[in-house]
């Protein structure tokens, strides 16, 4: 019965990244593969600086993009999970960001944080500034703001569904043991979601590590991550294997946050009593 | 057991759009009294007493608990606590921290250790703080639902539907627990339930309810007794509902009433009713009939009919009697290790009757 999910993660997950390891340890020689086993790659990139300053911002930023992304989306959550009516109207609407495609919505942003765009002109006609804002496009702002907005569905839906579990009876014994609305919310509902904001940080930050399309449309030079050093490596650079030291050097590091985020924010929700 | 009234509540109504839930509820609850709100399910006894926890406000009417009015007072500010049906256990902490809840940020840190063990021990989990929430019985997680509401030292415990989770033995021993537990803390107890039997067990007063109202409170004695209308007798407990009529009222106390063709009979006047009239209707509990093969002498009132069902439930044998007066068979019920003769189907039978026996259930609105 396991025979399907076996070759499905053998072919689908396990080969390719075999393949991705086999890659790291082998050696670019202009057009052939030198297959003998080295760790050259990992020395060179680890010397690199460039590759450390881009891995290292990557991971700030996409942890912004967490970060801002969650604690917008929390509010949202919990109006629908615990005030709105019609939650499925509610569901609906935040998905339809979805029905256009996500490089369209990534140019929507440059419009409207453009030079010319829809931000600066508004601001220019209402006579708030004289001249274009620059700082709104092409950096780490530009990326955060859009992938955060692209980002949000994600967020929103897990954190729903942990704040929907949650017994409304709970609330009302957290009211009636003398607690207020307020403390009853960072005594038993915020625990209580501390799985859905887990799983909404993991779902955000690891794809985002890893976006180089944001990046390069709206990051400009100060916004580039390390996936766009990785694009170049197996396409204009032609050097596939430190590509694939530089895949899996991300990856790594992806794991390692991953898993400090998931140990610390659990820790976190067991000392709220 | 002091007569102060911990609990008033004067006219209370709850309105949700243009349903009532209840309706016109006065009742006064007395200090260290075990109290049950008995009714079937959607009488409105949960919102009564959500109302009494601050959970709902009244629609009319005012809630006073002792000697304080709570009109616009927050549940988390009332001198009640509640176990919820569900038991409402925080899933997240162990049971310690449950029962700790209410008490953290208001307490010394020692104190609540220590509060915290004297409720698990009153509970009988003495020793569990360390237990997950989620490894409890459904008999654990009632006790912590209460350890967690006693250590607030309430002045009126809220419980709704605290047994219905339980499976039947376990119900039973935790009517006794619950009882003793109320009687040795002095707490008044305000229990809400659908079962007549656990109300009947454990409280000193009951008060039914029907349809949003609070149809009659009294000692579980005297609900079973006399009850005030039809709805009652039937709820609580089996009765066979006969019409009569009523001949002469010699007393301020009795009457001779015309029970069709089981003949004339003395009884008494209930006090609970308040509608008579000529045409009225009286209640015999099945275990208050006589059955037996001849006529039964010192029966003042007897009846012949056919056994038409018999059901054996162990400590007792129910026969169903079919006459040819009343359209309903009457429902007759014997102590096992009482009767010698044992009845089968279509047997001929007497039926007899005494007047102690014979509730006047007053005017019929049916």
């Amino acid at each position: 019965m396991s025979a399907p999910a076996t070759l499905y993660v053998g072919f689908l997950v396990a080969a390719p990244l075999a393949i991705l390891i086999a890659y790291s340890f082998w050696t670019q020689t202009y057009v052939t593969l030198d297959k003998t086993l080295t760790l050259q790659n990992y020395r060179d990139a680890l010397a690199d600086p460039l590759v450390r300053h881009l891995l290292l911002r990557s991971i700030m930023i996409a942890g912004a993009v967490t970060a801002v992304t969650v604690a917008t989306a929390y509010p949202i959550a919990y109006f629908i999970a615990m005030k709105a009516n019609k939650k499925t109207i509610w569901l609906l609407l935040i998905t339809i960001p979805f029905w256009s495609s996500y490089l369209l919505r990534v140019f929507a942003w440059k419009l409207i944080l453009g030079f010319n765009g829809v931000m600066n002109s508004a601001l220019l006609w209402m006579g708030l500034i004289d001249e274009p804002l620059t700082f709104l496009l092409y950096n780490e702002f530009a990326v955060v703001l859009t992938l955060a907005h692209a980002w949000a569905p994600f967020a929103i839906l897990p954190i729903y569904v942990s704040l929907q579990k949650i017994d409304p009876s709970l609330l009302e014994a957290a009211t009636d043991l003398g607690n207020s609305k307020f403390q009853a919310f960072r005594r038993v509902t915020l625990p209580l979601t501390i799985p859905g904001i887990i799983a909404a940080c993991l779902i955000i930050f690891i794809p985002t590590v890893g976006d180089y399309v944001t990046p390069s449309l709206v990051g400009g030079s100060d916004g580039k991550m390390i996936a766009n050093l990785i694009q170049v490596q197996f396409g204009a650079a032609n050097n596939w294997p430190l590509g694939a030291t530089l895949s899996l050097m991300a990856m790594l590091s992806v794991g390692f946050v991953a898993i400090v985020l998931v140990i610390t924010g659990t820790a976190l929700g067991k000392r709220i009593r | 057991m002091t007569e102060t009234n911990i609990i008033k509540l004067r006219g209370v109504e709850k309105r949700y759009g243009s349903f009532t839930a209840a309706t016109g509820i006065n009742l006064e609850l007395k200090e260290g009294e075990f109290f049950s709100l008995l009714g079937p399910s959607g009488c409105g006894k949960t919102t009564v007493l959500r109302m009494i926890a601050g959970f709902q406000e009244p629609s009319e009417g005012h809630i006073e608990i002792d000697g304080v009015s709570m009109d616009g007072v927050p549940a988390n500010k009332r001198p009640t606590n509640m176990v919820f049906q569900s038991y409402a256990i925080f899933p997240h902490l162990n049971v310690g921290d449950n029962v700790a809840y209410g008490l953290r940020g208001r307490v010394a840190k020692p104190e609540i250790e220590e509060r915290v063990a004297e409720a698990l021990e009153m509970v009988e989990l003495g020793g569990l703080q360390k237990r997950g929430a989620t490894e409890l019985s459904g008999g654990q997680r009632q006790r912590v639902a209460l350890a967690r509401a006693l250590i607030m030292r309430p002045k009126v415990l809220l419980l709704d539907e605290p047994l219905s989770a339980l499976d039947k033995k376990l119900r039973e021993q935790m009517q006794f627990e619950m009882r003793n537990l109320q009687q040795s803390l002095g707490i008044t107890f305000v229990m809400v339930t659908h079962d007549q039997y656990e109300a009947m067990t454990m409280s000193d007063r009951i008060g039914v309810m029907f349809q949003g109202r609070l149809m009659q409170v009294d000692t579980p004695t005297m609900l079973y007794a006399r009850p005030c209308n039809r709805e009652i007798a039937s709820f609580i407990g089996e009765m066979n509902i006969l019409p009569a009529a009523v001949q002469n009222e010699q007393a301020e106390t009795s009457m001779t009433v015309d029970m069709a063709a089981f003949g004339k009979i003395e009884i008494e006047k209930n006090p609970n009713v308040t509608n008579r009239a000529k045409n009225i209707i009286v209640g015999i509990r099945p275990e208050q009939l006589e059955i037996s093969p001849d006529k039964p002498a010192d029966y003042p009132a007897t009846l012949q009919g056919t056994v038409s069902n018999v059901a054996f439930y162990g400590e007792n044998v129910h026969y169903h009697v079919k006459t040819e007066t009343f359209e309903k068979p009457i429902s007759v019920s014997v102590p096992n290790y009482f009767h010698t003769v044992d009845f089968q189907r279509d047997d001929k039978v007497w039926l007899g009757v005494q007047g102690a026996s014979v509730i006047d259930l007053g005017q019929d609105k049916q």
